[in-house]
């Protein structure tokens, strides 16, 4: 107990320390110049919002802009120190947020209106503040099934378009002698994010679902109107078979194992998002691999990829800088800035009339993100404080995927008892 | 009246320089542990998430606690780890300071070589067997055909608590082993040697000469050991991440997933909870051990 305060504590005055280095929010004397403080920690492109904030500066005299990548968000807004403009992953971490109304109207913004409006739906789906639009989406990230060319084009295999095709290619795959999925248990998320969220979302729709859930609350049960034992049973029967074609130490390894054998070109499948593919490119740059959205209704045209808003712009009510904030703001939201980060980084544009991605590896899911025909994935609506990763490793140990769901029913349960749903 | 005079005087007799001492870390303590406690304790009984406005709720926090599986799980399964461990990494650093203080051969090599996990953190030493026990053992039991062993403990529910208990008990042994080798060597020879003549066993000594006499290491020993095996985190981090499922989630892992989980307030409840059980449980430890250390 007291090492975990004394960790804690340490990892408080590490904070405090950070901000102190951080040049004060406040407006400087000299010259009458503003410092505004942007937050984003997404690792891979911490480097390229330097460029473009040095670019901001350039053509904006007058401001200077710090760039603030600590990790964890919740401090500065405990704090009550937010930064000027965050540009954070849109999910349930930041629905808190955006729920309790920490976080401004951007609805006025002109860019707001630049905004594909069914992408912009899309951050209802977590939370909403009545009257506000609190987050511009500025990155999408599509994920489906990523598969390996090579091994697919000497088994003469097509790409599936329906459940049966699909399981046909995986018996083919082991009948050949070859790992048809690589799965990576002990890093739990990969197991929700891929396996969980591709069985459920093209057959129920992640964002009804969950609104449903959450207007029932303390009621969720087995005769509830949803709930996940009976609406996820389906969706589950196909996880459970999915499973058995994973590689058979899928227990004890990891998401880099993963992204190491998978470059290897052991393994055709791999059920992950375009994140995975620069650090597989490490292991093989020329390694030749697609993406398509996994089928799992004899319907190919229930077929939709997973998305999420990689990264969503929003200005704390907090800043005292709240102009020169939308100033940088309606900059990153330039067609030009916005596109090129986009293209540059395996994601998709959210404005309208955007060009297509132009990487070969993605190249599959275009079509999806165009016609809209996507879901955000099932598992980002479960709050972390029901483990779903761990359950979903004891479902496939055991097999026993209806007992995860009745689980599931009663944490959620236990959750809307002391409305810590969102 | 004198009496009392001589007391006061006695009193005023302490020397200054012992509160110079103590104050600056009676102030640090109270700053960052003490009061950062009383405000957990405080947000306990609140819905507050970390920021933003908060309501009061009284104790139904705690009364959600109680009924969770999940939080019930991680006390059964740390108590158990705590007890398992307590009692295999004493056992072992006994048997090896025993061992270290005769006058074997390399004595004082090996009381190095013993110590060395001491100094290497926790997560570190969590990966590297990581690697030992998913590829490693596996490897060593397929290629001499032991079944068992074949697949990961790591990944099998029923055995994955082992791993942790190996890990921690093997990090924390050598810090055991120092307590015991000093006091094995505040036993005069002489008891021994005198015992010897008697015609006592090595076994007979150990039970009535060593025990009894290092019994306030023993217990030393045992206290911080159960209160730091309680607050395990970074050996299941390392090693399972609490799984497969929740097989292995401690109490401070729960709790410490309430903070990026939003369930601050209620994850303060769990906490204080077991701040509670733990004080309890050292305290009932000191109380059932206290007098049966042998003076000289």
């Amino acid at each position: 107990m007291s090492r975990r305060s004394f960790l804690a504590g340490s990892a408080a005055l590490v904070a405090l320390g950070v901000a102190g280095c951080a040049p004060s929010s406040s407006p400087s004397g000299g010259g009458g110049g503003v410092t505004l403080r942007f937050y984003e920690q997404k690792q891979e492109v911490i480097a390229y919002f330097d460029e473009l904030l040095r670019r901001f500066e350039k053509e904006r005299p007058g401001i200077t802009v710090v760039h603030d990548s600590t990790v964890a968000i919740a401090p500065q807004f405990v704090r009550n120190e937010p930064a000027d403009v965050g540009c954070f992953n849109d999910n349930l971490e930041l629905a808190r947020y955006i729920k309790r109304g920490v976080l401004g109207d951007l609805s006025d913004l002109p860019s707001a209106q630049t905004v594909r409006t069914d992408i912009g739906e899309l951050t209802d789906q977590y939370a909403t503040y009545p009257g506000r639009t609190s987050v511009l989406p500025y990155s999408l990230a599509a994920a489906g099934v990523i598969y390996n060319k090579r091994i697919f084009a000497e088994h003469e295999l097509p790409v599936p378009e329906t459940w049966s095709q699909f399981v046909d290619v995986c018996d083919e795959l082991v009948s050949a002698g070859i790992t048809p999925i690589y799965a990576t248990d002990r890093d739990t998320w990969t197991l929700w994010q891929g396996l969980f969220d591709y069985s459920v979302g093209s057959l129920v729709a992640p964002g009804e679902f969950f609104a449903r859930l959450k207007e029932l609350g303390t009621d969720v049960g087995p005769d509830s109107e949803v709930s996940f034992e009976k609406d996820f049973a389906v969706p589950m029967e196909r996880a459970k078979t999915i499973s058995s074609y994973f590689n058979k130490d899928h227990a004890v390894r990891a998401y880099a194992d993963g992204n190491l054998a998978f470059g290897k070109g052991e393994a055709a499948m791999y059920l992950q998002g375009p994140w995975a593919l620069s650090q597989i490119a490490l292991v093989d740059p020329d390694l030749e691999i697609g993406t398509f959205a996994l089928p799992v209704s004899e319907n190919p045209e229930d077929r939709q990829a997973r998305v999420n808003i990689d990264l969503g712009l929003w200005i704390p009510t907090a800043s005292t800088h709240q102009d020169e904030a939308r100033e940088l703001v309606e900059f990153l939201m330039r067609p030009d800035i916005l596109n090129a980060y986009n293209a540059d980084n395996l994601a998709y544009s959210t404005l309208k009339d955007a060009p297509p991605q132009q990487d070969e590896r993605l190249a599959g899911l275009q079509d999806y993100v165009d016609r809209a025909a996507f879901y955000q994935g099932a598992g980002t609506f479960v709050p972390t404080s029901i483990p779903l990763g761990n359950y979903l490793q004891s479902a496939i140990r055991s097999g026993n995927f209806q007992g995860m769901l009745r689980q599931l029913d009663a944490d959620w349960r236990r959750l809307a008892g002391r409305e810590a749903t969102v | 009246m004198t009496d009392t005079t001589m007391y006061q005087r006695t009193r005023r007799r302490v020397e200054p320089l012992y509160y110079v001492f103590l104050i600056p870390t009676l102030l640090i303590f109270t700053a960052f542990v003490i009061i950062p406690a009383l405000i957990g304790i405080f947000y306990s009984l609140t819905d507050y998430v970390g920021f933003g406005d908060w309501s009061f709720l009284g104790l139904s926090n705690y009364a959600a606690l109680f009924s969770d599986p999940r939080i019930l799980q991680s006390y059964g399964f740390t108590l158990g780890f705590a007890l398992v461990t307590v009692v295999v990494a004493q056992t072992i650093a006994l048997a090896l300071a025993v061992a270290l203080t005769r006058r074997i051969r390399f004595a004082t090599t090996l009381r190095t070589v013993f110590v060395i996990p001491m100094v290497v953190s926790g997560i570190v030493v969590a990966y590297v067997f990581n690697f030992l026990f998913s590829n490693s053992l596996p490897a060593i039991a397929t290629a001499v055909g032991f079944g068992p062993l074949e697949e990961s403990i790591l990944g099998n529910p029923d055995l994955a608590w082992l791993s942790i208990v190996i890990v921690s008990a093997w990090q924390t042994i050598p810090g055991a082993l120092l307590v015991y080798t000093a006091g094995l060597t505040s036993i005069p020879n002489d008891l021994y040697e005198a015992s010897a003549l008697d015609g006592a066993t090595p076994w007979r000594q150990f039970r009535s000469i060593t025990v009894p006499l290092i019994a306030g290491f023993i217990l030393i020993n045992t206290i911080l050991g159960v209160k730091g095996y309680l607050g395990v985190y970074d050996v299941i981090v390392g090693l399972t991440g609490g799984g497969p499922g929740t097989a292995t989630s401690s109490v401070a892992m729960t709790i410490f997933g309430g903070f990026t989980g939003g369930d601050y307030a209620y994850q303060m409840a769990n906490a204080t909870v077991f701040l509670i059980v733990t004080a309890l449980i050292s305290v009932a430890q000191i109380v059932a051990t206290r007098g049966r250390a042998v003076q000289l």
